[in-house]
């Protein structure tokens, strides 16, 4: 039996559409009254979470969609998890969320336990983590880490802060506030808060009238697809873009503390690396003495056919931090070095210092792909889901374009000729009962749970055909 | 005429039978309803806290998790009410309560309710990308929690995760507030949208946020920028160049200081009106918003009168400023008020009010329309809150309405006040600069120096007292809601106690 199947017994066997417009009439009213009083206009429709299931997503209007983008990749076991469900109504769960702790102050009797659970999945080599509440702040508190890191290695891990630090400090001034630098890319995705969105360069959309650290952006490599048609090429990119993080680190007008970087820019066009690539990246850290810091956010927790997406890639030595959110669930940041952890308590600190009731979830969640080894699952399904894309891409070289994630599990994308027909054909899956998301302007996503098989995979490349054979 | 006189006598009727079912809502103990099985006083089971079993928990817990600012490690099974188990079965009287976090007492039934509920398995399993698909629920849980409990004069919110997290996305509304009201009708340049991506002016904002002296915004690098209570909170961190203006040092008791304290008022809003007409006055280098806590509490404790704020509000207003007022600490009734801002009267509401820690939910409060961005996608990330966080604030925010904790915040924390006022008489180096009169429970004083202080903390903890300390030399008191007389008089015993060692 398949294990979507042992999930969810009644999952629908296919999409059903009963309005005419989406959204629908009763979401539009739903989304006009929250409209009132929180912003929603970025809302695709309103759903009903109590009746969705497994892969299909409900709305509000009784349109019953297969859910390829899963809250912004952020679904792991499908809608109404029975395992999630379990985990939810447990006493642990009940007691984290009605006792939620000052977890840096007063660690609860379970603390040790939920935490273990939660690096049961963490990528080889990482045996420590640190918590935060989403992927922002798990990278926030990725790159505090790496500045107190960095400062230590210059001043000596146990030597006392100047006077003239503490002084300065207090004035947002140099040397107590260091003029340091987080290296990312354009068209990286890190998130919104101030210094995530520093280290964000994917639309001016996300950034503009904010003030921002003056970060350098290296350049990400663009292939060409079919990669196997076009590897010399694609090689030479990879040169030339490692060429422009080595001249950065070379010449930027403040030290570099840290590169960040996404194995798959996912936010910013679903743009994949190669092992070179990131291999050269790994080299320059090292040269440069600055920490390598992986933001696993979208491509972490199975999707990609493996846990963590850099796990596909042999980096050696091991990234420094890792970075995690979104299907996890919980967040924060994996690492192994004992240096990453400050000198001094109450440095990384806050009040909460990340959730136990996010945290027992992703402990869940974790058992659960490693029970059913759902990135293998995905692996397969992928494989199988590529292939038809192909199949299409042939059929429709116009509308999909550039197909993007082979051997990458169901984390695919493919681009159209602008942004006009991507939008025209996110909105045209509706009516065949699809929910997909693009990323970019003028690409689409794929970002199905781990239980989507290859049923699913069926309906979704019938609804694709469907589509596209009306353009 | 008899009719008339009957319906009079009716009325008086029905007014006082009002008012004993509200005496004796009054009068009956909440705690007692809530948590028949509180302990009545400290139960102390190991020679030292903490004990052999919570340092063994808690060298295991360091080997994977930096654990080195752990008190003890609790039992929150065993905690009930106000008394927070440890993993050696001690059981301490909390006036610390995850740093000023747990609002109606540990295993409050009505939370376990909410907590068992089907509305909070869907919430924490199915979770929302809040804004692209929100749930057919979310607009009444805020309605009935959240925006129920709104301050006066705000009825629009804006959900996040963290004091932090609730502070910084109140500064990009603040920039983007700013901004737009430059360019008017306009849309954005073109040198706007290229330069942004490279994180340079005109598309980056090169305006800032005020912050004041002392003051705690969170430890993100927006919010920690705002944040100026002690290095050690920004130290190797970059931060934004941002301004600070100093925030009043009172003198205490501030009856016998009346004058100096508000030439101390007028001299720090004057200095704050120097600071915006010197250097952050004209685009684009202008301070788009100023932040203030009503009480400055990492910071230690450090008030200031309605006159002080209301100047702030004033010249803010002058100057085409925001006001964002956060009560990330002092919010949800501590103070004797639901929002310890209510205590100003302010002429005018302040532009946002952030919140957290005891709402368990944060995010922002506002009123004015403009503050939601023009475009969608502007104010946004992948989850824009946490709808099972605001399940559980409509949860707290209905218990407290329901037993007017509130009023009963304001009524023990009188009690307590007088109480520890005596004690100060007592042995004043001990209990200096004793404030937060008629401000419900959330109360602090200094110690003589920082020795004393943390030895009177260490002190009662051994005694049975979990409690903090904030700034350098001050003791804070931060119970939840349902901290009674009772309560009081077991905390005022053991600091007594202490006060006669230290």
């Amino acid at each position: 039996m398949s294990i979507s199947a042992k999930y969810f017994p009644d999952e629908p066997t296919a999409p059903k559409v009963v309005t005419t417009e989406f959204p629908g009439s009763v979401s539009v009213k739903a989304q006009k009254d929250l409209a009132k009083v929180f912003d929603a206009r970025a809302a695709y429709f309103v759903a009903d979470y109590e009746k969705s299931i497994g892969n299909y997503l409900v709305d509000v209007d009784g349109n019953v969609f297969l859910d390829v983008y899963a809250q912004i990749a952020s679904i792991p076991l499908g809608y109404n998890n029975p395992a999630l469900i379990e985990a939810a109504k447990s006493d642990k769960m009940t007691r984290a969320i009605v006792d939620r702790p000052a977890l840096g102050n007063f660690p609860g009797k379970d603390s040790a336990e939920i935490i273990a659970d939660v690096l049961k999945v963490a990528p080889k080599g990482q045996d420590k983590l640190w918590s935060g509440l989403s992927g922002a702040d798990a990278n926030e508190l990725a790159f505090k880490a790496t500045f107190m890191w960095y400062q230590a290695q210059k001043r000596g891990y146990t030597k006392a802060f100047s006077e003239e630090e503490n002084i300065s400090v207090m004035k947002n001034q140099a040397p107590g506030s260091p003029e340091l630098a987080i290296l990312s890319f354009e068209r990286a995705f890190h998130g919104r808060l101030f210094a995530s969105g520093s280290t964000t360069c994917s639309k001016p959309i996300h950034k503009l009238d904010l003030p921002s650290f003056k970060w350098p952006k290296a350049q990400f490599p663009s292939y060409k697809y079919p990669l196997d048609k076009h590897e010399a090429e694609n090689a030479e990119e990879d040169k030339r873009c490692l060429a422009i993080v080595e001249n950065l680190f070379q010449t930027w007008s403040v030290p570099i503390a840290g590169l960040l970087v996404e194995p798959i820019q996912s936010e910013g066009g679903d743009n994949h690396a190669s092992q070179e690539f990131l291999q050269g990246l790994r080299d320059i850290s090292l040269k440069h003495g600055a920490l390598f810091i992986v933001d696993e956010v979208q491509t972490g927790v199975g999707a990609t056919g493996k846990l963590w997406g850099y796990e596909h890639f042999d980096i050696n030595p091991l990234p420094d931090i890792v970075t995690f959110s979104k299907k996890f669930q919980s967040a924060g940041y994996f690492f192994h070095d004992p240096e990453i952890v400050p000198n001094v308590a109450y440095r990384q600190f806050n009040t909460w210092c990340g959730d136990p009731a996010r945290m027992i979830l992703a402990g869940a969640i974790g058992k659960e792909v490693l029970k059913h080894d759902l990135p293998a699952l995905t692996a397969k399904v992928g494989a199988y889901l590529y292939s038809k894309l192909e199949a299409l891409q042939a059929k429709y070289p116009k509308y999909i374009q550039d197909l993007r994630g082979k051997d990458r599990g169901t984390f695919i994308a493919w681009s159209l000729e602008d942004g006009a027909a991507r939008n025209k054909f996110l909105s045209d899956m509706k009516t065949v009962g699809v929910n997909i998301g693009g990323c970019a302007e003028e690409s689409v996503r794929l970002r199905p749970t781990l239980v989507f098989e290859e049923k699913h995979a069926d309906i979704l490349v019938a609804a694709i055909e469907k589509v596209l054979s009306g353009y | 005429m008899l009719r008339l006189r009957t319906a009079q006598s009716f009325r008086q009727n029905a007014a006082s039978n009002l008012k004993i079912r509200l005496n004796s809502i009054r009068l009956a103990s909440v705690a007692a309803q809530y948590y028949p099985n509180e302990p009545t006083k400290p139960e102390l089971v190991t020679e030292t806290i903490p004990g052999p079993k919570s340092q063994q928990l808690n060298e295991e817990l360091g080997r994977k998790f930096d654990n080195r600012a752990t008190y003890f490690v609790a039992d929150y099974v065993n905690s009930l009410g106000n008394y927070i188990s440890d993993a050696d079965g001690n059981k301490l009287l909390d006036v610390y309560c995850q740093i000023s976090s747990i609002a109606l007492g540990y295993n409050n039934p009505a939370l376990i309710k909410a907590a068992k509920s089907d509305e909070m398995t869907y919430a924490l399993i199915d979770r929302p990308a809040l804004a692209c698909f929100p749930s057919t629920d979310y607009k009444e849980i805020l309605d009935e929690g959240i925006l129920a409990a709104a301050p006066p004069g705000m009825d629009r919110v804006w959900t996040s995760l963290s004091g932090s997290d609730a502070n910084e996305t109140a500064y990009k509304a603040a920039f983007m507030y700013q901004h737009a009201k430059l360019r008017g009708s306009m849309d954005f340049t073109g040198d706007e949208l290229t330069s942004v991506m490279d994180n340079k002016a005109p598309g980056a904002s090169q305006m800032s946020i005020l912050s004041f002296e002392k003051g705690f915004h969170g430890r993100l690098f927006g919010s920690l920028s705002t944040t100026r209570s002690k290095a050690i909170h920004k130290l190797d961190i970059p931060a934004f160049p941002w301004p600070q203006a100093p925030f009043p040092k009172l003198k205490y008791p501030l009856e016998e200081f009346e004058e100096e304290n508000h030439l101390e008022e007028k001299r720090c809003l004057e200095e704050f009106e120097a600071i915006i007409e010197k250097d952050h006055h004209t685009p684009p280098h202008g301070i788009a918003a100023i932040i203030v806590e009503p009480v400055q509490a990492e910071g230690g404790d450090n008030h200031a009168t309605s006159f002080f704020f209301q100047g702030l509000r004033d010249i803010t207003l002058k100057h085409d400023i925001l006001m964002i007022v956060d009560e990330v600490q002092t919010g949800v009734g501590a103070s004797g008020k639901l929002w310890a801002h209510e205590h100003w009267n302010l002429t005018t509401p302040p532009d946002m009010v952030t919140f957290s820690k005891k709402f368990q939910a944060a995010g922002f409060y506002y009123s004015n329309p403009d503050l939601q961005p023009k475009q969608a996608y502007r104010q946004f990330n992948t989850w824009c809150g946490d709808p099972s966080k605001a399940i559980i604030a409509k949860t707290i925010y209905k218990e407290i309405v329901k037993h007017d904790l509130v009023n009963k915040t304001a009524e023990v924390g009188d009690y307590l006040f007088q109480n520890l006022k005596q004690l100060a008489a007592k042995y004043p180096l001990n209990f200096r600069n004793l404030r937060g009169e008629n401000f419900g429970t959330f109360i602090a004083w200094d110690c003589n120096d920082v020795g004393a202080r943390n030895e009177t903390l260490l002190k009662c903890r051994a005694k049975g007292v979990n409690i903090g300390g904030c700034g350098d030399i001050a003791i804070r008191l931060r119970p939840t809601l349902t901290f009674e007389k009772k309560h009081a008089d077991i905390l005022v015993q053991v600091l007594e106690d202490v006060a006669k060692e230290v």
